[in-house]
């Protein structure tokens, strides 16, 4: 029996298919900033610190945090690592959605239980790079991105719904 | 002592250990002691690509199952009860000889 | 009925090609179990107790001959020779092998059918009257906006892991047959928009749903459902299996803070990237034309000699047949409830027939109700008895629509793997107890609703009598509710009463229909009728043998 796909060592996928290093640091509520950045915040200490801060930083968004809480500190934000504690937890995916629908252009990271097959949904909503736990991470985005060609819905990425096409809306 | 059961993988129907190997018929269903059956367990656990699902149905001293799972484990081993009425299958619940010890 | 163009084949190809990619995956060890059940379930695949069950997707009940003739084979080629039409208006078969799914979906394809989101914590089949653009009382016919919703739920990427399941109903008529209440999200179609019921449900937590919205523009349906669906996403509740369903977030929140947050939400959202244009609700519009009606004339008096001639068909007239928009057509529902057999269940050779006599008699066109019937939507009136023959030869005739006899179960312990009880051998003993023709018109409408779990896949809440089985220390014990309604008056049933053994019911349930007979002001009083003016305390000591 082959090796189940979830035992992988997590990958860092880009949407393009590129494996890239993670050069962020996940902070814990205690350490001091210092200068092996860059640093992703937790949700709390974020909204409590950024305020203060100068530079950009990463934050960690978990299932239940209010997502729109950051906006006002936007600008100093490159990164939101989207936190997927276990697959059947779909809020993830509305908060990439709100986050493009609020203007928000930096990257978007799912992390944590990320597998091949959410791959599609998680494109469609506003993803950019992946912690994906599968033997062939770029193969994984080619196929999420190739697998369908029809679209019924409008959501974060360019893909003309169906009836966009059909009427040429 | 307990029974092993499972779903094979490729067609889903229901499986019986019979101590050597599997078969459709719960008639066949080996009464394992429990640390046999609890080491087949184990071993079909992790062989995912053969059956789904395996579980033990302990049974009593007197023959019959637990109570808890008795109707169901019942209908598993028989088949649907359509076509019995309601009223010959309660009588037919009595009936233990694929479950006894 | 809705055609697919080029997107819909497409789209249907590609969801096809991907899950028979994951079923390669498992069958070769790559995927787990644990990693393959949320996908397999997507796709309407259940491991039950025997073997794998395949759900496959009736949009909106909606059926064409050639749709129910495929059916049939599969049933025929892959399957024990007959399928289940379920409460979802889908069909289930039983005993299917996992190897042969990509190859069955590929034969759903071809009559443009699939079993995409009929399981799983997604949006599901949206449910509609089964009389939709034939019923007198409708007046506006909620299909296309069935079809508008199918299309925009498929594979929707930010709700395909809801906290629970979601379920949509839609209803066009003065007279709900959609049960729109008991539905996570319940839409009632008016010219002047939709009024927007939500937290609706039955299961473990019953509740009916409350109207948060109304005059909603069609224009905007997608987007509002949207951002109804978002509100839930996000604060519904996923530590507690029973407690995650939409009522239980409405509830807590309140109905008026819950569509406060919907509207908050939908005002954020670029509705023109979400919402259907016009012209496309206008082109799926366009599908559901009335048929071209026969200009037979109705020889009333050779339909009225027939009936005289024949008791039998005369009773399945009455009690078979539904108004329709024209005079001399009617709605026929074909009862799948024969007396002493399964709810719901249909025969390979049946579906051919019931194919075949949709082709003479009724344009093609077959419906699946949620009581689990099959509806021939229009069929004038003067072919009726050749009609009625022809199901007749087949055990498709009996007379019982609406009556106490054409009961709702779930497939209960017998089936699924969920189940604390067997439903079918009761509703089989039910009916063989009330098998006397005269004896259930005499007793009139009267709707019994059987679910083997608290699920209540059956609908016992709603049912005028509901059976909800029970698991009480390994024995099936089963509770009777009283009371209960799905139409445009929705009402939640009581229990009422000790739990009764299976044997127990069908009398207990006969000693209560006596008492009705015996205390109805006059045979225009309905059972509930009776039951709500006299009170369920009336009728709760029927219930149990007298000391």
């Amino acid at each position: 029996m082959s090796q189940l796909n979830s035992s992988h060592t997590p990958q860092l996928v880009t949407s393009d298919g590129d494996i890239i290093p993670d050069g962020w640091t996940l902070l814990s509520d205690e350490d001091t900033t210092g200068v092996d950045g860059p640093y992703v915040l937790g949700f709390d200490r974020a909204l409590r610190d950024l305020d203060g801060l100068n530079g950009h930083y990463g934050v960690r968004v978990n299932p239940a945090d209010d997502v729109r809480l950051l906006l006002p500190f936007i600008e100093k934000i490159t990164l939101i690592e989207v936190a997927f504690p276990g697959y059947r937890d779909g809020r993830g995916y509305s908060t990439a959605r709100i986050l493009r629908e609020e203007g928000y252009t930096g990257a978007i990271r799912a992390v944590g239980d990320v597998l091949r097959d959410q791959l599609f949904h998680m494109l469609r909503c506003g993803f950019s790079e992946f912690l994906v736990k599968d033997s062939d991470p770029a193969g994984a985005i080619t196929a999420a991105k190739t697998r369908f060609t029809t679209f019924y819905q409008g959501a974060a990425d360019a893909k003309r719904p169906a009836w966009a096409l059909r009427h040429n809306a | 002592m307990k029974l092993l059961t499972a779903n094979r993988l490729t067609d889903g129907l229901t499986l019986w250990h019979t101590g050597t190997g599997w078969s459709e018929d719960a008639a066949n269903a080996a009464r394992l002691d429990d640390e046999q059956a609890e080491t087949l367990l184990a071993e079909w656990k992790t062989r995912e690509t053969e059956v789904v699902a395996p579980y033990l149905i302990p049974l009593t001293s007197d023959g019959n199952l637990v109570q808890r799972e008795q109707v169901r484990e019942f209908v598993r081993a028989n088949g649907p009860t359509i076509g019995q009425t309601a009223d010959a299958l309660s009588q037919a619940h009595g009936r233990a000889d694929i479950f006894e010890s | 009925m809705y055609v697919y163009d080029s997107f819909d084949h497409t789209f249907v190809r590609e969801r096809n090609a991907e899950f028979a990619d994951q079923v390669a995956r498992r069958l070769s060890g790559e995927l787990s179990e644990d990693q393959f059940k949320p996908l397999r379930l997507m796709n309407g695949l259940y491991l039950q107790l025997h073997a794998y069950m395949l759900r496959i997707a009736v949009p909106y009940g909606v059926l064409s001959s050639k749709q129910v003739r495929k059916l049939a084979h599969i049933a025929r080629t892959y399957d024990r020779d007959f399928g289940h039409f379920t409460t979802r208006q889908n069909l289930q078969f039983n005993w299917i092998k996992l190897a042969d799914t990509p190859k069955i979906l590929e034969e759903l394809a071809e009559v443009e059918m699939h079993a995409l989101q009929t399981s799983g914590n997604c949006i599901r089949n949206t449910t509609t009257d089964q009389f939709a653009g034939a019923a007198r009382d409708e007046h506006t016919d909620p299909r296309p906006w069935a079809e508008v919703i199918r299309q925009w739920s498929s594979i929707h990427p930010e709700f395909t892991f809801l906290p629970r399941k979601f379920k949509i109903a839609i209803t066009g008529a003065t007279k709900d047959r959609a049960a729109i209440r008991v539905h996570d999200i319940g839409l009632h179609a008016k010219p002047e928009g939709f009024d927007v019921y939500v937290g609706g449900g039955m299961g473990r937590t019953p509740h009916l749903g409350h109207l948060i919205k109304s005059g909603l523009p069609g224009e905007q349906l997608l987007s509002y459902l949207e951002a109804a669906l978002r509100v839930y996403n996000r604060y519904g509740r996923r530590d507690n299996i029973y407690k995650a369903r939409i009522k239980i977030l409405v509830s807590a929140l309140g109905p008026e803070e819950y569509a406060r947050q919907v509207e908050e939400e939908w005002n954020t959202l670029d509705k023109a990237k979400i919402d259907a244009p016009s012209a496309e609700i206008v082109r799926i519009q366009s599908f559901f034309p009335n048929p071209a009606f026969t200009d037979k004339a109705f020889d009333r008096v050779a339909f009225e000699r027939a009936q005289l001639a024949d008791a039998a068909f005369a009773r399945w007239v009455k009690n078979n047949t539904h108004a329709h928009k024209r005079d001399d057509h009617v709605s026929v529902t074909i009862s799948l409830k024969p007396v002493g057999l399964p709810p719901g269940d249909a025969s390979s050779a049946q579906m051919d027939v019931m194919a075949d006599v949709a082709d003479q008699f009724a344009y093609g066109e077959l419906r699946v109700s949620h009581e689990q019937n099959i509806i021939l939507p229009h069929v004038a009136k003067t072919d009726l008895y050749d009609l009625y023959r022809q199901l007749d030869a087949v055990n498709l005739s009996t007379a019982n629509g609406g009556k106490i006899t054409d009961m709702i179960a779930c497939p209960g312990l017998d089936y699924c793997a969920l189940a604390n009880a067997r439903s079918i051998p009761l509703a089989q003993d039910i009916s063989q107890r009330f098998a006397d023709a005269e004896l259930t018109d005499k007793i009139g409408d009267l709707q019994i609703k059987i679910s083997g779990c608290i699920n209540a896949c059956g609908h016992h809440h709603v049912g005028h009598i509901g059976i909800l089985g029970v698991d009480k220390q390994g024995i099936e014990f089963y509770q009777i509710l009283l009371g209960g309604r799905a139409d445009e008056k929705a009402a939640l049933g009581q229990i009422t009463g000790k739990g009764l053994s299976a044997e127990a019911v069908p009398a207990a349930i006969e000693r209560v229909v006596q008492l009705y007979l015996k205390l109805r002001t006059d045979e225009s009083e309905r059972f509930i009728d009776a039951l709500e003016r006299l009170g369920r305390d009336t009728f709760a000591e029927a219930l149990h043998e007298p000391a």
